[in-house]
């Protein structure tokens, strides 16, 4: 899976949660850097932060896009700490698999990826 | 699983941002396999996401600084090629939009040549691209190439922009085949035909023809029955640090003798 968020905090638990969980993990920071990612490789699941530049940024719907062209069967969750209704449709119309509010627990998280990929990994 | 601790074109472009390997181009002669240049091949940041190529550039075209980052590719390779023995051919990658959009990239590449003592008749730009770009300033910018005697290669033929507007823009000295065509060429009869046919296109342009990719003898054979006379890939040589090429055998091959392009004639078009 790849995990893009802006923080660091956020990517490192994410990223030991779910390698815990027996996922392979991929990180990005940068709208690009997940897009050059996705462009090389192939994710099952790709969960992004809705703002990736701190303040008016809406990249992670950029990325839900960018997925949508180049790796149709993979599983999108947006998660942002300032989801509105307007945002929220938006993602669904872009192809959207999960929006999530933030904070989210990431045992909820995990099972919301185990449900979209047909998976059970994290006891 | 990856995580990077640097990213971004900050890290990309600082100290230690861009390492190079040299990987070499063979002459399949029939005395033996002859060293006849060195690609260089960029590795972004160590331990981030970017030391991939593949992540690297296409991170680095996504951020539309192709120009930055190939005049530090260029920097990078030719210090790096500075201590490698005189007098072998050293290819560099550089986007064709780079070549027709930087006015002064061509400048920087001669003082940074000149700097490093590498003559520019040993000089190979390979043209990438991955998006369309018909400039005429593309054009310009080969021309003035090919009067300071540095050849020119078309990167990644076969697939993608590298195709038969780009060879007509760049006439290039040298086609380089894309591993997609020459992996697997052995048992399949449409990769040699494709292969036989770019051999003859390219003869026709009187270019040389490299094939990419060559990891094992039975693709090998499907090259050299194609006609081609260049090879790179794995079953010669993985790209290597300079150390590593030092201490190999190739160091000491003689490299083939030079043509600098602007001694190439082209045949007369009947």
């Amino acid at each position: 899976m790849l995990v893009v968020d802006d923080e660091e905090p956020i990517l490192f638990a994410m990223r030991e949660y779910f390698t815990t969980c027996g996922y392979e993990v991929d990180c990005a920071r940068e709208l690009e850097e997940a897009e050059a990612l996705i462009s090389n490789m192939e994710y099952a699941m790709v969960i992004a932060d809705m703002r990736l530049t701190g303040i008016q940024g809406a990249e992670g719907l950029e990325l839900v896009a960018f997925v949508r062209q180049r790796c149709f069967s993979a599983r999108v969750i947006i998660m942002t700490a300032y989801g509105t209704a307007e945002a929220e449709g938006e993602a669904r119309r872009l192809g959207v698999d999960s929006f999530l509010h933030k904070p989210q627990p990431l045992p909820e998280v995990a099972q919301i990826v185990e449900n979209l990929l047909g998976s059970k990994v994290c006891a | 699983m990856r995580m990077k601790e640097l990213s971004g074109l900050n890290a990309i472009l600082g100290p230690g941002g861009l390492t190079a390997r040299f990987q070499p181009v063979i002459a399949l002669s029939p005395s033996g396999p002859v060293l006849h240049a060195l690609e260089s091949l960029m590795r972004g940041p160590s331990g981030t996401n970017l030391e991939s190529a593949d992540v690297l550039f296409e991170y680095v075209r996504l951020k539309h600084e192709e120009s930055t980052v190939d005049r530090a590719c260029v920097q990078t390779a030719l210090q790096a090629a500075a201590r490698l023995p005189a007098g072998l051919r050293i290819s560099i990658n550089v986007h064709a939009s780079t070549l027709g959009r930087d006015s002064d990239f061509i400048s920087f590449l001669v003082r940074t040549a000149d700097e490093n003592g590498i003559p520019l008749t040993q000089l190979v730009i390979e043209i990438v691209e991955q998006k369309p770009f018909w400039e005429p300033s593309l054009q310009d910018a080969l021309n003035r190439l090919r009067q300071l005697s540095v050849s020119i290669a078309l990167d990644d033929v076969g697939l993608g922009y590298s195709n038969y507007r780009m060879m007509l823009d760049c006439k290039p000295d040298y086609f380089k085949i894309d591993s997609y065509v020459v992996r697997g060429s052995h048992d399949d009869l449409y990769r040699k035909a494709v292969l036989c046919s770019i051999a003859q296109l390219a003869a026709k342009f009187n270019a040389q023809v490299v094939a990419e990719g060559v990891e094992d003898a039975e693709d090998l054979e499907a090259v050299a029955e194609a006609g081609i006379g260049l090879t790179q890939g794995y079953y010669f040589s993985k790209p290597l640090t300079v150390e590593e090429f030092l201490a190999s055998d190739w160091a000491h091959f003689s490299p083939a003798p030079m043509q600098p392009a602007s001694q190439i004639s082209l045949p007369a078009v009947s």
